[in-house]
């Protein structure tokens, strides 16, 4: 069991206290405390299975439609509890961004992705709308791009670029923190690497937060890693400490690839 | 080996021959919709006028056939058996045909012997159904009074059957004077029966005092002139408003019967569309595994209950509350009507469109609800602005599909409707509400109440089939359509 461990002089963004997760009584994460650096990309390692992704869900309630889901302990945000009652999840999830494994466009135009948040969240028309959406694409690298066809659908691009009008479509909302499940798992070498500098820029203003299983992803892109087995947050620290000087056993052994 | 290859080519001819038997159903019930309808197009249009020569001083002078003192002039063809015969009619006939026509001239002005009368030929063409006329067909008539009339003068009058409507009859109608008796004067003269079907006309009177004499009076023609071809005149009249296919001149307009099972299918889906997409939304997106686990087999019990079931439920339930509601402001003798009709269509057609669209809203993948939840879409936004646009042409398709079953629906239609042909009329509320609560009838009933007792290949026969035609090109469309959403929902998804 490890004690939360968070960095002196780094904000916290984000952090989850004694979080344990069980469906249907099968325990998915144990007793979890993390803190989440701002302005920082975290990235959450660990063999399949181990929880990580279900971590990542319980930052923007996302687990709460599972059925048979069960949730104990805390998620701050902004010093509330995530989970305490009467929490808006419209608010929370405008302020908490995600985006998925496989890209999901919705079956509309391009423009529409994108503008279809900050129209509901915050009533945006015509020209300020167009604005948001420009800038939305313009922070995904995908702008020049599709600029010229912002009315063609969105599944009509390939899955790099519809993962990157994914993160388009998150920006525009505004959130703060960006939570990615294995954003690039689904996609090519090269589509891979542009939404690897994405999220290298991105972290220079948002707290990213990342599940990946590419170890090598994680060591390029994240400036602090957490490493979980079976349910259990077993590491953390700093990327380059996490990777090149491991504190336990476990942790060592996964990263030289003996296991996972 | 050679048994598992000897097994899949004969599962793929299973196939191609279960394939070939569906195409070639199809193709055999439109064959033969069509081949049986052709006994619509082969209809001899029928007109009857009644055409007198009576004193003007006649007491039932507007009743023209009534008034035994009248002279009956002609009515059509089936009466002058000798003209008949004739090949062409056409022709204006000879002094010795007209003589041996003796039927067709028949005087008994003002006669004392009423033994002079020849009533078998007057009162005959009272009661006779009229004979089918055909194109080009010409009457020829002759007008004279008998030597015991006193006046001077004689009217001519003729009027039309009772039932003849000349809006019906695709012929143009003319009636003219081809021969004035020696010294006689007369202007020319020649009548549109079209425009102007009931009439009479003071003519200077012509006396014939031996049988000779008769063949001298007055000659008129009564003309029958087709003003379009027996296919376009049948497709003319099947789209009137008015279905009265047993009456002496049987109409075939199927517009009411069009319009009411369009107005019943356009209610019933009005009504069941949004309900069904209600509850499908509920099913998919809200109802635990444990609700949707009971409620499916639910609504395929319900999606299997019979028709007739179905109808005897509106009877006794849907019928009475609307009698109770509309019954005494509308003076209804039942609430069997459009709306009874709409309403239980609408029930039997609810399982079919809750299990169709609750299929389309979960063939959208939830990744799609997982991005809109995360986008922070409540609910309602999510199932407004992402399932409802995605799931649309499954949606769609499950709507036309529900369309076309409500519009073949025979049964419910049957028993609810209470059969009475009606054109819907919306010219004010008043009407409206009284078109959707009145009789009415659908052509899948039509078809089934009146196949049963139809002449056997008569031209009423044909239009049944003219009428199943039209609503099998009617479904087989929307049923196309459908299927072309479906395949559209497939490719998107």
């Amino acid at each position: 069991m490890v004690a939360a461990m968070t960095l002196p002089k780094q904000k916290v963004a984000m952090e989850t206290v004694e979080l344990s997760v069980s469906y249907n009584g099968k325990p998915a994460l144990k007793r979890v405390s993390l803190a989440f650096p701002a302005n920082a990309v975290t990235a959450l390692i660990g063999p399949s299975g181990c929880g990580k992704s279900t971590l990542l869900r319980c930052l923007n309630r996302m687990n709460d439609r599972i059925p048979g889901v069960e949730i104990t302990g805390k998620v701050m945000l902004n010093g509330e509890d995530i989970y305490a009652r009467r929490v808006n999840l419209t608010r929370l999830r405008r302020e908490v961004g995600m985006v998925f494994q496989k890209p999901n466009p919705f079956p509309m135009s391009i423009f529409e992705n994108v503008a279809l948040g900050p129209r509901l969240h915050y009533g945006l028309r015509g020209r300020a709308l167009q604005e948001v959406v420009e800038d939305a694409l313009r922070k995904a690298a995908l702008w020049d791009e599709v600029k010229d066809e912002l009315h063609k659908s969105g599944l009509a691009l390939s899955g790099g670029q519809q993962q990157r009008l994914c993160i388009a479509r998150m920006l525009a909302v505004q959130p703060r923190i960006l939570l990615m499940d294995e954003p690039c798992s689904a996609l090519d070498p090269i589509s891979t690497q542009k939404i690897e500098e994405l999220i290298v820029e991105l972290g220079k203003q948002y707290t990213v937060i990342v599940v990946t299983h590419n170890l090598q992803q994680a060591a390029r892109i994240s400036h602090y890693t957490g490493f979980l087995m079976y349910g259990e947050l077993v590491e953390w620290g700093e990327t380059r400490q996490v990777f090149e000087n491991p504190t336990r056993p476990e942790t060592e052994d996964y990263i030289r690839g003996r296991f996972g | 080996m050679w048994r598992i290859r000897l097994f899949d080519s004969l599962v793929q001819a299973a196939t191609w021959v279960a394939g070939g038997l569906l195409l070639l159903t199809i193709v055999a019930v439109f064959y033969y919709l069509f081949a049986e309808s052709q006994y619509a197009f082969q209809r001899k249009f029928p007109f009857g006028f009644r055409i007198a020569l009576q004193p003007p001083d006649s007491e039932y002078r507007n009743e023209v056939s009534m008034d035994p003192t009248a002279s009956l002039l002609a009515t059509h063809r089936e009466g002058t058996d000798a003209l008949d015969d004739a090949e062409d009619a056409t022709r204006l006939p000879s002094h010795e045909e007209l003589s041996q026509m003796q039927a067709l001239v028949t005087a008994t002005a003002q006669t004392d012997d009423p033994r002079q009368l020849r009533p078998d030929a007057l009162f005959r063409d009272c009661m006779r159904a009229p004979k089918r006329a055909e194109q080009g067909e010409r009457f020829l008539l002759l007008a004279f009074a008998l030597p015991h009339y006193t006046g001077n003068r004689m009217v001519l009058a003729w009027e039309p059957d009772v039932s003849f409507d000349p809006a019906y009859c695709p012929y143009e109608l003319r009636l003219r004077l081809v021969r004035a008796p020696e010294g006689v004067q007369v202007k020319p003269l020649e009548i549109d029966l079209r425009r102007q079907p009931k009439g009479s006309l003071e003519l200077p009177v012509w006396k014939a005092r031996t049988q000779e004499e008769w063949l001298q009076g007055y000659l008129f023609e009564l003309e029958a002139r087709p003003t379009t071809t027996t296919t376009l005149a049948t497709i003319q009249q099947f789209l009137m408003p008015d279905w009265a296919p047993t009456i002496l001149y049987a109409r075939f307009g199927m517009l009411p019967l069009l319009l009411a099972t369009l107005l019943i299918t356009l209610l019933a889906i009005g009504l069941a569309m949004p309900l069904g997409i209600a509850a499908a939304v509920y099913l998919s997106e809200q109802a635990s595994p444990r609700i949707r686990e009971w409620f499916k087999p639910i609504l395929e019990i319900l999606a299997s209950i019979p028709t007739v079931v179905l109808g005897y439920f509106g009877v006794m339930l849907i019928a009475p509350a609307l009698q109770q509601m509309f019954g005494e402001a509308l003076q209804l003798s039942s609430g069997r009507g459009l709306l009874a009709t709409a309403l239980m269509m609408a029930v039997f057609i609810l399982p079919t469109v809750i299990s169709l669209s609750e299929d389309a809203l979960r063939a959208v993948p939830n990744s799609l609800r997982e991005g809109a939840e995360a986008l922070g879409l409540t609910l309602a936004e999510r199932v407004r602005l992402v399932l409802l646009p995605t799931a649309k042409s499954g949606l769609i398709a499950a709507g036309l599909l529900a369309i076309a079953r409500v519009m073949g629906e025979t049964m419910i239609v049957w028993i609810l409707s209470d059969g009475t042909p009606t054109m819907p009329d919306f010219s004010s509320p008043a009407a409206a509400l009284g078109t959707l609560v009145k009789p009415t009838r659908g052509i899948p009933d039509t078809i089934a109440i009146e196949m049963g007792n139809v002449e056997f290949e008569s031209p009423h026969y044909g239009h049944l089939f003219l009428l199943g035609l039209t609503l099998f090109v009617l479904t087989l469309g929307i049923n196309l359509l459908g299927f072309a959403y479906r395949k559209r929902a497939q490719v998107v998804l």
